[in-house]
């Protein structure tokens, strides 16, 4: 098993407003077209793979976390679902539609729906990929209006805790020795 | 030569409006492009037209999603019915703004006549005695003011009409008006159809998509056939029908020693007394007193065609060039009355001695000064104003001024009556010449600009392809301006027609693209439409004739759309309109309309392909008139 601390998209609760635009965002760049109108024109299916949701008065959008023990890897009889240093993704051609992923995550981030594969379609586990595919990263991130969704990489996160609050002890046993030089 | 950015080189393919991207840009003065990439990435639930305000349950959104997501409102409106609820209130408040401004004309016309306006006379009496006969008002022995009181009352009555059908409906070919009736969509008055569409769009009225459809068409003809087409006879009456005459535009009309004035937005009614009052000896005097060497009145948008058309007033841009041209340091006064002005224009006046005058009181601005417009007080109101602007000059900085060189002639003033007259008084001749082909059709390419299509890059483009293949080019608004500032509207601009058209442009000296006006006079070409249909004894919708808005935004683009398609003529968009969420709408729209009405809309941004598809439609109305393609 690896031991990469993937990226993961972390949401700030204070900024999102519920307009549901990573929704739009997500299913736009998960399809062939990969444009809102073209997309719409060309009948290929739109489907999110992440939800907004309000608890409270808190709006916020619910997407993978891109778990390093994922339970949906560990269930899938077939071997479709998968996790590489990024992220975890399900390879369709393997997927049985058998909803396993489904009931074991504890985000509510899978679901089946239909896919279109070539000139026949099938049921398969769609879930957040961070469009890994995608040169501009995710297309949620980029596209939410008020800038509530970020990528981000907890190793850099700590590291950056680490360093800061490092810094800060620096900081004050310096003074500490400077006032005791004093007195 | 220059080398700017990429990027400004592909927000327009004009030289002057490069350089001052580029001067505003050195100077970190934020243009409507800047705020166009700062509002990326756009709503994409308004884009399809899936978001709706219209009570406060909402507000709703449907998802284009399959299987997940809400697929109707809370009140239970579908995709569809959402859509076209608001295609019909954009139609309404595009025919709401051309109409109202048909009726300030009327009032103007009115007080004109019973002498209460000030500076005003009947200036076209041989169009006011035709407007008489085709109302039925009495003529003989009546002074023009008797005829033109009645003639402004009837107009004036056309917006509060209950019953009946708008009376410039009449001019529509007989089968047209017909099938509007058998539709049940034959407008009855202005006013009516306007409250009506409000009041089917409201929550729990209308929820039938073709039934809300149906009254957006009525809706739009009673601004195409209706308010607009007041608007037009009216000024034409009042200011005098215009005549061809040659002019200029771009930023370089702009002069770096004299006063300038800008006259901008929609209506002629001001900017005519402004022009008048610019001549004045003493102002002049004035000017030269502070070391002017006169006034140069300009215009922008369509207040800006309206003097252009009838003065020869030379125009300083369209729509998005507006803050360009303030940011030129050379503009003493920026005058405005209505639409499309950019509420942005006091912040940018305010960088430089620019005064930013608000005239209308139902049109004010952050940071404009605001001198009301009365008919009573005109002519003192425009001087007045010339005043301030020729005060002004003083403290313009020189150093700061930077005005574009370019500028480019034009010959317009295209009316349906000047048409008439340079075919020598009657249609026969632009038949005759559709008929052998040398003309294959009759294109109306109007319409504004549009951040998301590059500047008159699809107006230009459009325009150039369609007389490549022979096809004549009636032009209004924004792209009559975008064609002018390319050579387009220049006789000699027949070199870059195809060989037939070339022909018969250089016969009679005319140019490939013909200027008719401001976008209210999209009405002409409806005029022209039906006087043609009429002479062939045919339906609009049998012409080899099609319509284009490359870079339309407003919501008076929309019902002029409307009201074209409704009325028989085939309409390529250049923007997606707000629509494609509801299906059913869209593709009665897109096709359906076509069995209805006979016209259609189409969505193409790329003005080449835009273009085959007006070709296309123009050879397949040919060939079934039996004319060779």
């Amino acid at each position: 098993m690896t031991t990469t601390v993937g990226p993961f998209l972390m949401v700030n609760l204070e900024r999102c407003v519920g307009c549901h635009t990573c929704e739009l965002a997500c299913s736009v760049a998960h399809t062939p077209s990969g444009t809102l109108f073209g997309a719409i024109l060309n009948n290929e299916a739109l489907f999110p793979r992440n939800r907004v949701i309000q608890v409270e008065e808190v709006k916020l959008p619910t997407q993978c976390r891109q778990c390093e023990d994922a339970p949906c890897v560990r269930v899938c009889p077939t071997g479709a679902t998968f996790r590489t240093d990024t992220y975890i993704g399900v390879n369709t051609n393997l997927c049985i539609a058998c909803k396993l992923c489904m009931m074991v995550c504890p985000f509510g981030a899978i679901q089946t729906t239909e896919l279109q594969m070539g000139e026949k379609s099938k049921r398969a586990a769609i879930k957040c990929d961070l469009c890994v595919d995608r040169l501009n990263g995710p297309a949620c991130v980029e596209e939410c209006p008020t800038k509530a969704i970020t990528l981000v990489y907890p190793k850099e996160v700590m590291e950056a805790a680490n360093r800061s609050s490092s810094v800060r002890y620096l900081d004050a046993v310096k003074s500490q020795i400077a006032l005791e030089k004093q007195s | 030569m220059t080398n700017y950015s990429q990027k400004i080189l592909d927000r327009s393919i004009d030289p002057a409006t490069h350089e001052m991207m580029d001067h505003a840009q050195k100077n970190n003065w934020n243009i409507v492009w800047d705020r166009f990439d700062s509002m990326q990435p756009q709503c994409g639930f308004g884009e399809l037209g899936l978001c709706c305000r219209n009570c406060a349950m909402g507000p709703c959104r449907i998802t284009p999603f399959n299987e997940v997501g809400p697929k109707q409102g809370i009140c239970g409106a579908t995709a569809d019915i959402i859509v076209a609820r608001f295609l019909d209130r954009m139609i309404a408040a595009g025919a709401a703004a051309h109409s109202d401004h048909g009726r300030d004309i009327a009032h103007t016309l009115l007080l004109t006549a019973q002498g209460k306006a000030s500076g005003y006379e009947i200036k076209d009496e041989k169009k006011l005695l035709g407007l008489a006969a085709e109302f039925g008002i009495p003529t003989e022995d009546r002074s023009k003011e008797e005829i033109a009181e009645d003639v402004a009352k009837l107009a004036y009555a056309q917006f509060g009409q209950q019953e009946g059908a708008v009376i410039f409906t009449k001019r529509a070919p007989e089968k047209r008006q017909e099938l509007w009736k058998s539709l049940n969509i034959m407008p009855r008055g202005i006013d009516r159809e306007i409250v009506e569409s409000m009041h089917r769009t409201h929550i729990g009225v209308d929820n039938d998509p073709v039934n809300l459809i149906l009254h957006g068409l009525r809706t739009s003809l009673s601004d195409g056939w209706g308010g607009s087409m007041i608007a037009t006879e009216l000024s034409d009456v009042l200011f005098g029908t215009p005549t061809v005459k040659k002019s200029a535009v771009n930023l370089g009309v702009l002069k770096k020693d004299e006063v300038n004035i800008i006259v901008h937005g929609h209506e002629p009614t001001l900017s005519e007394m402004i022009v008048a009052a610019s001549q004045d000896k003493e102002l002049i005097e004035l000017a030269k007193k502070y070391d002017a060497k006169g006034i140069n009145i300009t215009g922008l948008c369509c207040t800006g065609n309206e003097v252009l058309m009838r003065q020869g007033v030379p125009s300083v841009g369209n729509f998005i060039q507006q803050e360009l041209a303030i940011l030129t340091g050379a503009v003493e006064a920026m005058i405005v009355d209505v639409q499309c002005i950019f509420p942005s224009l006091g912040a940018i006046s305010s960088c430089f001695h620019t005064k930013f005058i608000s005239t209308s009181p139902k049109a004010k601005f952050p940071g404009a000064i605001h001198m009301e417009f009365h008919e009573e007080k005109a002519f003192e109101l425009a001087k007045e104003i010339v005043r301030t602007a020729v005060e002004n000059y003083r403290f313009r900085k020189h150093g700061q001024v930077h005005i574009p060189d370019n500028k480019t002639e034009c010959m317009v003033g295209f009316s349906v009556e000047t048409i008439l007259n340079a075919l020598g008084g009657s249609l026969a001749p632009l038949l005759d010449a559709i008929v052998k082909n040398q003309i294959r059709g009759i294109a109306a390419v109007v319409g504004c600009n549009n951040p998301k299509i590059k500047h008159d890059y699809g107006h230009v483009n459009l325009v150039k392809e369609l007389i490549k293949r022979d096809i004549l080019v009636v032009t209004t608004g924004c792209n009559a301006i975008a064609c002018a500032k390319v050579g387009l509207l220049l006789p000699e601009g027949a070199d870059m027609a195809g060989e037939g058209l070339k022909t018969v442009c250089n016969a009679l000296g005319i140019p490939p693209v013909l200027h008719m006006g401001s976008c209210v006079d999209n009405s002409r070409i409806l005029v022209t439409c039906a006087a043609v249909a009429n002479t062939l004894g045919v339906d609009i919708s049998d012409l080899p004739v099609a319509a284009a808005a490359p870079e339309w935004m407003s919501e008076k683009a929309v019902a002029i759309g409307t009201y074209v398609v409704a009325s028989g003529v085939y309409t390529v968009l250049g923007v997606v309109p707000p629509v494609l969420g509801g299906p059913e709408v869209t593709n009665l729209l897109v096709s359906g309309a076509e069995g209805v009405v006979g016209g259609k809309f189409g969505v193409e941004s790329d003005p080449f392909k835009a273009a085959d598809l007006m070709t296309n439609h123009i050879n397949e109305k040919r060939t079934k008139l039996g004319l060779p393609v």
